[in-house]
């Protein structure tokens, strides 16, 4: 416990960024999916990636810790360049962060206990069981799911599996923790519990932030920034107000849920086809 | 046309070279893990889930490959006056070639598919991405403990196999087509060797190798959906048994030259 008290500990740098991308491209078989992005994210903040689905937010927040490598360009954690380490070093860096994937990526053969003590059990070596089930416990509780230890992964509901996903990504007290669309599929009653516990682990832990999603609701009440991704470029960096005021109309057609003209206009002609061939009188006859 | 031809050759050379580094790394992750007693449980379970669990289906594939074997034997001896010598010719191609073979063709499709569909499946809902964000190696984690444990049970999975065709084949001979007992197992003594039992066991060892290898890259490398996971079974299968074949040959090519120099006088009788 306290090697783990002290990894939340190491590294505290007083520094402004915790990470930070430069000039960030990647490609998968010659198609660019992050054109050249440049991003620092600030210790302690909340900042939210938004965007058109395929735009590249996840492969974006992948990169933060090096699940996927850079086509070209630069990631550095606390001024050390990360991109470029073996994996066994990348292990170590990786211990400072939490990830939230967006099916929550439980391990189906483990129990929620087993699941959260499992980034424990890998880095050190336990001698009190009885303090692991409490610290078990402790982390179930922050997520409102005490009293689920010992069920599956498979006996959960969508909402409770992120739940779990997030007390396993905070099992290390990591410093930074990536979210990966962690509404996506939720009611908006769960949507909003899951909100409130990203707020309440910003407060009690004080942990660094960045948020996938596509949820706007969500987006204005967790962001202390808000980063607009579009067609593998950041096209808007702001606080919720700004992003609300922005003048791009990508970005206010995204915030506002709106249809673009030439969406629109396919969907139109699309619609005149059916028309034509699967009217019920074709049927009929 | 060549410029498809030559972009399919360059990604099967890559993929090559892929297949070559993960072998390298589980080789290596496997070493370390028999030198470290943390991780000998993941060991224990796959060893359940691999081994124990395969025990029925193998000693049935041995039993009947036994006394299939019995059967189609009989009567091209039979024909010759030298039925009593169908002990000879169950028992070494049991231990020797069909037993071993075809007990690795059966684990490649019980247990190649399996570590191939679970790893494949973890592969496309993040489950290995999730190992390695937590700062832990997936080869070490999750390839190392299946492939350890398919290496060490084939051999012994191949003794029940080879147990089971010797058992199965006496029984079609000796009870159903009327063999004299006595006969059935002298001849038998007389032909087979503790050589041939252990060209059996070893190839085993081998077989094991490949079918965990290839299953779990096959799992580690597969493409996103059901199809994508379906399509890395099939592979897997497809290759293991493609590689059983073909280790199977050239461990027949090595081990009847090392025979051959350690006892020619013996080859010449």
């Amino acid at each position: 416990m306290e090697n783990i008290e002290r990894n939340n500990q190491a590294g505290g740098i007083n520094s402004d960024s915790i990470i930070r991308l430069e000039n960030l491209t990647k490609g998968f078989g010659g198609n660019i999916i992050l054109d050249n992005i440049s991003l620092t994210v600030e210790q302690g903040k909340t900042t939210v990636i938004i965007g058109p689905s395929g735009c590249g937010k996840t492969v974006l927040v992948k990169h933060l810790i090096v699940l996927l490598r850079p086509s070209s360009g630069e990631v550095y954690f606390r001024k050390q360049r990360i991109d470029n380490l073996g994996e066994n070093e990348l292990n170590k860096i990786r211990m400072h962060y939490g990830f939230l994937f967006q099916g929550g990526a439980l391990f189906d053969s483990l129990s929620v206990a087993e699941n959260i003590l499992f980034p424990i059990t890998q880095h050190y070596k336990i001698n009190d069981w009885r303090q692991m089930d409490e610290l078990v416990k402790a982390k179930l509780a922050m997520v409102g799911l005490d009293g689920f230890q010992q069920f599956y992964p498979a006996k959960l509901s969508g909402g409770q599996r992120k739940r779990v996903a997030l007390a396993r990504a905070i099992a290390l007290n990591p410093e930074v923790i990536l979210y990966d669309e962690p509404t996506t599929g939720l009611d908006p009653i769960n949507s909003d519990v899951i909100d409130e516990l990203i707020l309440k682990l910003q407060r009690e832990l004080g942990v660094t932030s960045v948020i996938v999603t596509h949820n706007m609701t969500s987006a204005y009440k967790i962001a202390d920034r808000i980063i607009m991704l579009h067609q593998g470029k950041i096209i808007a960096d702001s606080d919720a107000a700004g992003i609300r005021n922005h003048p791009h109309p990508v970005v206010q057609r995204f915030i506002n849920g709106q249809a673009n003209e030439d969406d629109l206009a396919v969907l139109r002609a699309s619609s005149a086809i059916f028309q034509s061939q699967f009217l019920p009188r074709d049927f009929e006859e | 046309m060549i410029e498809t031809v030559g972009a399919k050759a360059a990604a099967e050379v890559v993929d090559i070279g892929r297949f070559s580094r993960f072998i390298w790394d589980t080789m290596i992750s496997s070493i370390r893990s028999l030198a470290k007693s943390e991780t000998y449980p993941l060991i224990w379970t796959q060893m359940n889930i691999i081994g124990v669990r395969s025990v029925p289906v193998i000693m049935i594939t041995g039993a009947f490959v036994g006394m299939t074997l019995a059967i189609q034997a009989y009567d091209q001896l039979a024909g010759m006056g030298l039925e009593e010598h169908l002990g000879v010719l169950i028992n070494i191609s049991v231990v020797k070639e069909l037993g071993p073979v075809l007990a690795a063709v059966m684990l490649a499709g019980r247990i190649g598919g399996a570590l191939t569909a679970e790893l494949g499946t973890m592969n496309v809902t993040e489950q290995i991405d999730a190992v390695r964000s937590m700062g832990t190696d997936p080869i070490r984690y999750l390839a190392a403990p299946r492939v350890l444990a398919c290496l060490l049970l084939t051999p012994f999975l191949i003794i029940y196999a080879d147990l089971l065709g010797i058992l199965g084949g006496y029984f079609v001979s000796v009870i159903q087509l009327g063999i004299n007992s006595r006969a059935y197992w002298s001849f038998s003594a007389s032909g087979v060797e503790l050589w041939d039992v252990t060209i059996g066991i070893v190839k085993g060892l081998f077989f094991g190798g490949a079918i965990a290898t290839i299953s779990c890259y096959k799992g580690f490398t597969c493409k996103e959906g059901a199809h994508g996971v379906g399509q890395a079974c099939t592979e897997a299968f497809v290759a293991s048994f493609i590689s059983i074949l073909a280790l199977d040959f050239a461990l027949a090519v090595i081990f009847k030259a090392v025979y051959s120099t350690f006892w020619p006088i013996k080859s010449l009788v």
